[in-house]
């Protein structure tokens, strides 16, 4: 088996930990000596947990840094380079694509604990270090009456420097934007230890760095754009009896002019993981649930948007309940929040798809994958945020039992499922070590190579997180 | 997550350990509810990073000593059991583990014979009684002792009570509505034994007979999650023999460690031939704050006499409550049902208070950083009282709170409602 499949394939097999070095690696001695024992991971028990994000095991690192500072980066980041070994960084690795995996043996650069922040009221911004946790920037942010919108699923766990790697959305992005939107400006470390400051004006290289997955520079602290929270929300659920229908009311609903916040779709099975977790009293027999926000500053706008989305809904042959109280509403967000991990309460492993298609195919893409996944031996799930085209197909399976190859050739029907009407690979967990192979289908061979370009500008030894988003140069088209 | 552990060698306690390693979909969920995760920052001491380092030494990838530091750091708390979208028992993991793990391992004399004292001291309240009362006429000299003795002087309330045995039965005042079995608890006994007479009236007061039954002891927890295996199952077969569930519309306990070990009798015992035995005993074991809410509930509670003036209390929920036992609305219920009273909520209420069983001998610093930082917390809700259901969380925000110059009292929940039932909260 050729590692980059094994990589794409085997979700969670952990590679054994024995083949990478031994409990003191010259590097990690060097290290040590720079920066000091409390900041260097350099025990096998230590070193072991840094080498799996939340869908993927990989190689052990050589070497794991908790940096405190940026100059700890830098420090790091040298000596990375004169060991010649290649540098991946990591937040809090909740990460949905294999990105935060290392996939040869490295160094790991940690960020949890680089997170000093702070708010500007009077600017609207937040500079916050990249192991800032997503969630801590809006609860600093709320006492001045502003809040930082990006929400993806995991905003308690995962850091700001690791939303920028992967560009993170959440169920606000219809509206509000993904994290990328919301960055004023940059520090980033590059291949060669340099430290740089970027804003969003000139070449926008602030932009190019972000999503870009830690292979061009790793993030150390951004400078964040906060708006004031809408004075209004709310929330309505509808369940249909089909997955179509629910697709064809949310582009009915745009298409009669509603902005909603947040418009997040889950099917059956999903609802089903979630109520075994939650016991929210969710439809249990619909085939999609679908919940929406509308929100603002002026109430009769908020109302006159929901009932535009309401009888969109009715329209489209589905069941409408709108929320009575901020409690019910912020129940109902939580079992959206919980999909993702609940799942794995039917199967151990899953490949978990990013795709994103234009809103105007969304029913036909919707039933496309239902109709893939029914003629398939696995278990296959749908949500996401459906308001962006922004489709999470899931493939749960249990590697014991399963063919991993099966699955992977699953993943990619579905992908090409989303490049055949107009969408693309990835809307907020990025291309990582799982989707890279696909890459040749979404990307003409230009682009690509340009992309390589790139690359090789800002990294010319391919030091930076190796294997990741761009597939090898060789590598054999995988189906013609 | 995907896993190698063989688990036909491991018998019954392996399945376990596994069921819990294959649920884990490394998610990281876990991480932010984590008490070390919060104070150190780094992945292996994580609930997620624990799992790994479970995972690769039942494998065999992974020498024990090697995981045992990170380990050994967990609070139990369980904190990341409520957190966990995916349902992973890591409670029942860390247990069966530390049972499993603790034969094999390779402790200092020094360590050996602290674990001894403490497992021997705990569950017999006269020897505990005993030694705390030694201990707090050593109080004055612990500045100059070393850490591991400075650790339990710190816990040690000002004065400590004398003895006062419970009645082996305490009949209903006025009709008879119920009948209950009362775990009496170790180590509250001697620190605090209002806890329990206070339990007896407040029952008594409702209608409900107590039997403290014979031959019953400890409840084994402090034990099983110090990974005495062998120890536990002595206590846990001993308190089978003495309850007899059928007798009885419940078991209940006032502290919450205690709760919860009870309530684990099934996963000890999974695999051996009294699994069902401990099933039943299990499905009668509650909470005393779940079964009182329960009459609160019905309309069936004895109404409190009101304050004599508006209390803010601040309620600190018990891990082994919150997160072991899923308890969270029937303490609060209680206290609310107090006219006068209003239950304020604790910042990172989630967070435990670093006491967790025998955490504070074993982690005295993480267990001191912890229990300075709930102090704080509790301490920024400005309350004129502060309610929890566990002995261990008590000693410990009691010490922390008196350190931050603060006289608020700290009391159990069942103090709270038994003052209020006597007309002098």
């Amino acid at each position: 088996m050729k590692p980059e499949k094994q990589a794409l394939t085997t979700t969670s097999r952990a590679p054994k930990p024995a083949s990478a070095g031994g409990s003191h690696s010259a590097l990690a001695a060097e290290l040590t000596r720079l920066l000091g024992p409390r900041r260097v991971l350099s025990n096998l028990s230590e070193r072991l947990n840094y080498r799996y994000d939340a869908i993927q095991f990989g190689a052990t690192p050589l070497a794991v840094v908790l940096p405190e500072s940026t100059q700890d980066v830098i420090t790091a980041v040298r000596a990375a380079r004169a060991a010649g070994v290649p540098i991946v960084g990591r937040g809090a690795a909740s990460g949905l694509s294999g990105g935060a995996a290392p996939l040869e043996p490295g160094l790991v650069i940690s960020f949890t604990r680089m997170t000093r922040l702070s708010i500007h009221p009077e600017r609207r911004e937040a500079t916050a270090q990249a192991g800032v946790v997503t969630l801590a920037v809006s609860e600093a942010a709320r006492p001045h009456g502003l809040i930082y919108p990006p929400d993806p699923a995991s905003l308690r766990t995962s850091t700001i420097g690791g939303n920028l790697a992967e560009n993170a959305g959440g169920p606000l992005c219809f509206k509000y934007g993904v994290s990328g939107d919301y960055v004023r400006a940059l520090e980033f470390v590059d291949a060669d230890g340099g430290v740089h400051h970027l804003t969003r004006d000139a070449f926008d290289l602030a932009g190019l760095l972000i999503g870009s997955e830690g292979t061009l520079g790793l993030i150390t602290e951004a400078t964040l754009r906060l708006i004031p929270p809408p004075r209004f929300t709310r929330t309505l659920m509808a369940h249909f009896p089909e997955v179509g229908a629910c697709a064809e009311a949310v582009s009915r609903a745009i298409a009669a002019g509603a902005v909603p916040s947040k418009l997040e779709f889950m099917d059956r099975a999903c609802t089903n993981a979630v109520e075994d977790y939650l016991h929210l009293g969710l439809p249990r027999e619909a085939e999609a649930v679908l919940l929406v926000d509308t929100d603002g500053e002026d109430l009769d706008t908020v109302q006159d948007e929901l009932r535009l989305v309401e009888a969109a809904c009715l329209e489209a042959g589905g069941t409408v309940r709108r929320a009575a109280t901020d409690e019910e509403g912020a129940a109902l967000w939580r079992a959206r929040r919980s999909v993702s991990p609940a799942l794995g309460r039917i199967r151990p492993q899953r490949m978990n798809e990013d795709i994103v298609v234009p809103r105007s195919a969304l029913p036909e893409v919707v039933r496309e994958i239902r109709a893939l996944g029914d003629a398939s031996p696995f278990p296959v799930v749908q949500f996401g945020h459906i308001g962006d085209g922004n489709l999470h197909p899931n493939i749960l399976f249990d590697p014991r039992r399963e063919d991993p190859h099966a699955v992977h050739d699953l993943a990619h029907r579905i992908a090409l499922v989303a490049i055949r009407h107009g969408g693309v690979l990835s809307g907020e967990h990025g291309i990582g070590s799982m989707k890279r192979e696909f890459m040749t289908d979404a990307v003409d061979p230009e682009t690509l190579g340009a992309l390589r370009r790139v690359k090789r500008a800002l990294d010319p030894h391919g030091a930076l997180n190796p294997g990741k988003i761009l597939p090898l140069e060789e590598a054999p088209h995988a189906h013609p | 997550m995907n896993n190698d552990i063989p688990v036909q060698a491991l018998g019954g306690q392996g399945e376990i350990m596994a069921h819990a390693v294959d649920a884990c979909v490394h998610c990281g969920f876990c991480l932010p509810a984590c008490p070390t995760y919060a104070l150190l920052g780094d992945e292996m001491d994580s609930p997620r990073g624990r799992i790994v380092l479970m995972k690769e030494v039942l494998e065999g990838q992974l020498p024990l000593m090697d995981a045992a530091p990170h380990l050994d750091r967990c609070l139990g708390c369980q904190a990341c059991v409520t957190a966990c979208p995916s349902g992973v028992p890591y409670g029942e993991l860390i247990t069966a583990f530390r049972g499993w793990s603790e034969p094999q391992r390779d402790r200092s004399v020094f360590d050996r014979a602290k674990r001894w004292a403490i497992l021997k001291a705990l569950p017999a309240p006269k020897v505990f009684s005993v030694a705390a009362r030694a201990g707090q006429f050593a109080k004055p000299l612990a500045p100059a002792l070393p850490a591991a003795l400075r650790g339990p002087l710190d816990l040690l309330p000002e004065r400590v009570p004398a003895l006062q045995p419970s009645p082996a039965f305490t009949p209903s005042q006025g009709p008879r509505r119920g009948r209950v079995a009362f775990l009496v608890g170790c180590a509250q006994q001697a620190l605090a034994p209002n806890f329990n007479a206070a339990t007896l009236r407040v029952l008594s007061r409702n209608g409900i007979e107590v039997v403290i039954p014979e031959g019953q002891g400890c409840c084994g927890a402090a034990a099983l999650h110090t990974g005495a295996r062998e120890e536990a199952l002595k206590l846990v077969r001993a308190n089978l023999n003495a309850f007899q569930p059928e007798e009885f519309d419940a078991i209940l306990s006032n502290a919450a460690g205690c709760g919860a070990g009870l309530k684990e009798y099934p996963a000890v015992l999974h695999g051996e031939s009294d699994e069902a035995r401990a099933r039943a005993f299990a499905a009668k074991v509650m909470d005393i704050s779940e079964y009182l809410n329960a009459l609160l509930q019905s309309g069936d509670l004895a109404p409190p006499m009101p304050a004599r003036r508006p209390l803010n209390v601040a309620y600190h929920d018990a891990c082994h409550l919150a997160h072991a036992q899923g308890v969270r609305a029937a303490p609060r219920a209680l206290l609310r049902a107090i006219p006068g009273v209003s239950v304020l909520e604790v910042p990172e209420g989630d967070l435990c208070c670093g006491s967790a069983g025998t955490y504070n001998l074993e982690q005295p610093e993480l267990a001191g950083q912890l229990g300075q930082r709930k102090a704080q917390n509790i301490l920024s809700t400005t309350p004129d009282l502060i309610a929890s259901g566990n002995i261990g969380c008590h000693t410990q925000i009691q010490s922390h709170v008196r350190r931050q110059g603060s006289p608020v009292p700290v009391m159990h929940t069942i103090e709270v409602l038994d003052l209020a039932y006597r007309g002098e909260l």
